[in-house]
């Protein structure tokens, strides 16, 4: 009961407040559900969803394929690391969104702009984490799997791999987070320099909102539709990593 | 960091500048190769770029800027979150009553808001703030929340088994117990707004080193594109290292894992 | 007659919420401690020793029966009960000296004295446990040892009526357990005549420990807790390493040992 006064007083207060401007654009929750159900009946807004989420998940994919083995790499190895961690160090504070107009000159505005930019905003958290996790590893693990006579590389895949999961499962689910708002904000980006046109998803769907239509509920729609996404996809990566891993009990 | 011998990061050093060179040189090939001096710069257009930007004042000017919103969103961020994270992770029952719109917010992120915040403020410098403060707000209250409820319990044992008043047990017991954790989340609110400064700028505001990148992207002249790249860069891993220095300082017990930095 | 100092009086206490999930900590619990007294609890793990402590501190509530001091229930924790946790609960953000004072800066301990008698009694306490010239570390800089210390010093500065000590010495080393057993000893007053030492309450789980420590060792059991044994500890004081050599130090050990036994096997296979 406590937990939804907030969220209700709020709502309520909101609606009046809207209703009471006399402005029909104003938007209120009712107008904003609306123009949700509006947008999901068209299309338009599942096929934006559809289209983000794929360059996320593409970008994603390329991303923890990549990061993944660099990091148990970097974290087993010390050489390894003392050779490559300039190089991540260097470009980490770069958040994704500055390297756009880059990607947009190399790549032009479309999908594969976007999946760089997925790529690289998710690549630094999962790398980090899995470096972490590699490292962490209790020493005294360690030293069973040499007493029991196994070499480097077999340590590698089963003392630490298994160990680094746990850490690496965090950075998957940060990386994740990243990658979603990096590619709300690569969309609408482009969307505000493209004039609107041509490349699709939902921050483009905001944009054209906010600068052809002046839609304000379906901008408001749309936001709300990117914090669900956010959730959702949360929620199942959780999922997915309880059922990777069984024995943890985060 | 601060102790480990020079003999010891000496070989790091060392692959440092190696592998900063490795890239450079790699880099420098790469450009020869497509020769295309807007699509790939060498090196040194970008070095000549950057002593250009500097020696007119361009870089500290936009940096000045960017950095000047970002110690404002953080000011106010703090100034909100700090509170009502304190306030929330001390009572359960005001916890119950806010956590559900912290939640509901949460997800959608700042930049996600720009649209109706260009709506509402318009290109200036209003929008950036705003969506910095935004940014910094939620990381800042919750790792707040998990630093007071991750404050041992022990400590309020011992406080209480004196006599302490409690809310002498706030101020001098929970509050510097929690330090370390809320520098942290200081430090990950800093993170979370400088990056949301560059998609701020780089759609609405007049000014601003994300402005600066899309100008000159626009105009082509990509060896000044990346030279404010580098610039957020730079930018970024400063404010980091200072606040970590400030946390060494502040709270020199804390032992910090070498690994998640 | 040694007037009693703290009773407990048939104190049940249970955990969890009301229907099926109830743990009982402790049962049928009455036991009186004599002014001046050195009394040890001891017993394995779980037996609700740690529990018998926080009643005693007004730290938690009997569900039933009373826990008094001086004839008077207790009602919370207080300055006039000073406690000495497991794992010292040093705040770190203080130097030795901070950690000493803050109960006399914060708390009703420290209310009738100004700065400088305050001073004084931080330093004279310091000196007392030994660490004088460390004042000024912090706790991640000093040894278990040490920390030990201060954690009595912070405790003794409010000059507390009753100590209580939750296995204070169990994170040490046996060697420095050794040690700091004698300096409690002498801090706790065992070269002063009776009636110039204060009541105190000792968990430990550790037999020749508690023997070596106790005016009376109260043996405890498990499942539910409850009292099994209260045994005279009849050595001089006072005490050092020439008691632990004596046959009477080993046939009480022995004795304690063998009402503990069996449940402390159980702890080891359950």
């Amino acid at each position: 009961m406590r937990s939804v006064v907030l969220p209700l007083t709020l709502l309520v207060v909101w609606e009046a407040w809207g209703t009471a401007s006399g402005n029909r654009r104003t938007p209120t929750p009712t107008r904003v559900i609306g123009a949700a159900i509006d947008l999901v009946m068209s299309g338009d807004m599942i096929e934006a969803i559809a289209t983000s989420l794929a360059r996320v998940f593409a970008g994603f994919a390329i991303a923890a394929l990549i990061a993944i083995p660099l990091g148990l790499a970097m974290g087993a190895f010390r050489s390894i690391e003392r050779n490559v961690d300039p190089l991540v160090e260097s470009f980490r504070p770069i958040a994704a969104i500055a390297i756009l107009p880059l990607a947009i000159l190399w790549l032009g505005t479309g999908t594969p702009a976007a999946i760089l930019i997925v790529a690289y905003a998710a690549f630094f958290p999962i790398v980090i984490h899995t470096i972490a996790g590699a490292k962490l590893v209790d020493p005294t693990l360690l030293r069973v799997a040499a007493t029991m006579g196994l070499g480097r590389l077999n340590t590698v895949r089963t003392v630490i791999v298994p160990g680094a999961l746990p850490s690496i499962g965090v950075g998957l689910r940060i990386g994740m987070g990243v990658a979603w708002t990096a590619i709300v904000a690569a969309e609408l980006a482009v969307g505000a320099k493209a004039g609107g046109g041509g490349s699709g998803g939902i921050g483009q769907m905001m944009f054209v909102f906010y600068a052809y239509s002046i839609e304000l509920n379906r901008i408001v729609a749309c936001m709300i539709a990117v914090g669900l996404v956010a959730l959702a996809l949360d929620r199942a990566l959780r999922a997915a990593l309880r059922y990777a891993m069984p024995w943890n009990a985060q | 960091m601060a102790a480990t011998p020079v003999a010891r990061r000496l070989p790091d050093v060392i692959a440092y500048f190696r592998t900063m060179a490795v890239f450079v040189a790699g880099w420098w090939a790469l450009s020869r190769w497509t020769s295309n001096p807007a699509l790939l710069p060498s090196p040194f257009a970008v070095v000549d770029a950057i002593v250009e930007l500097v020696a007119d004042g361009e870089i500290f000017m936009h940096a000045g800027i960017s950095l000047g919103r970002m110690l404002i969103s953080l000011g106010i961020a703090a100034l909100l979150a700090i509170p009502l994270g304190l306030a929330m992770g001390l009572r359960r029952t005001l916890d119950d009553v806010v956590d559900p719109v912290v939640e509901l917010l949460r997800p959608i992120s700042g930049i996600a808001w720009i649209p109706l915040a260009l709506f509402l403020f318009g290109i200036g410098n209003v929008l950036p703030v705003f969506i910095m403060t935004y940014a910094a707000f939620f990381p800042i209250l919750l790792g707040t929340i998990a630093g007071v409820r991750s404050v041992d319990r022990r400590f309020i044992d011992v406080a209480r088994t004196m006599g302490v008043a409690r809310r002498t047990i706030v101020t001098r017991v929970v509050v510097p117990a929690a330090l370390p954790a809320l520098l942290v989340a200081v430090r990950l609110g800093v993170a979370s707004s400088w990056t949301a400064v560059v998609a701020a700028e780089l759609i609405g505001a007049p000014s601003g080193v994300g402005y600066a990148v899309e100008w000159y992207r626009e105009l082509l002249m990509t060896p000044q594109v990346m030279a404010f790249i580098a610039t957020i860069g730079v930018l970024g891993y400063l404010s980091d290292r200072v606040l970590r220095t400030l946390a060494q300082r502040f709270t020199p017990w804390a032992t910090k894992l070498e690994g998640v930095r | 007659m040694t007037p009693v100092k703290l009773r407990l009086d048939n104190v049940v206490k249970r955990f969890g919420g009301s229907g099926g999930a109830q743990t009982t900590a402790v049962e049928d619990l009455t036991l009186d401690v004599a002014a001046g007294e050195f009394l040890v609890i001891v017993g394995p793990s779980g037996c609700g020793k740690t529990t018998v402590l926080n009643l005693l501190a007004g730290l938690e509530l009997p569900t039933t029966g009373t826990v008094a001091l001086d004839g008077r229930t207790i009602r919370g924790p207080g300055p006039e009960r000073g406690v000495m946790f497991q794992d010292y609960g040093l705040f770190p953000w203080h130097t030795v000296r901070g950690n000493v004072e803050f109960g006399l800066r914060h708390g009703p301990a420290g209310a009738s004295l100004d700065v400088a008698a305050r001073k004084r009694r931080v330093q004279s306490t310091i000196e007392l446990v030994g660490l004088a010239g460390a004042e000024n570390k912090y706790p991640h800089q000093l040894s278990g040892g040490m920390r030990q210390r201060v954690a009595l010093a912070r405790l003794v500065a409010n000059e507390p009526d009753v100590l209580l000590m939750d296995e204070p010495l169990a994170a040490l080393d046996a060697q420095t357990r050794i040690i700091l057993q004698e300096e409690l000893l002498r801090i706790w007053g065992q070269d002063r005549p009776a009636a110039e030492r204060r009541t105190v309450v000792f968990i430990t789980h550790a037999i020749d420990e508690a023997v070596f420590l106790a005016d009376r060792v109260a043996v405890m059991t498990t499942n539910p807790g409850r009292l099994k044994a209260v045994i005279d500890v009849p050595l001089d004081r006072p005490r050092n390493d020439a008691t632990r050599a004596h046959h009477e130090f080993q046939a009480l050990g022995q004795h304690i040992w063998s009402l503990i036994r069996n449940e402390a096997y159980r702890a080891t296979v359950t």
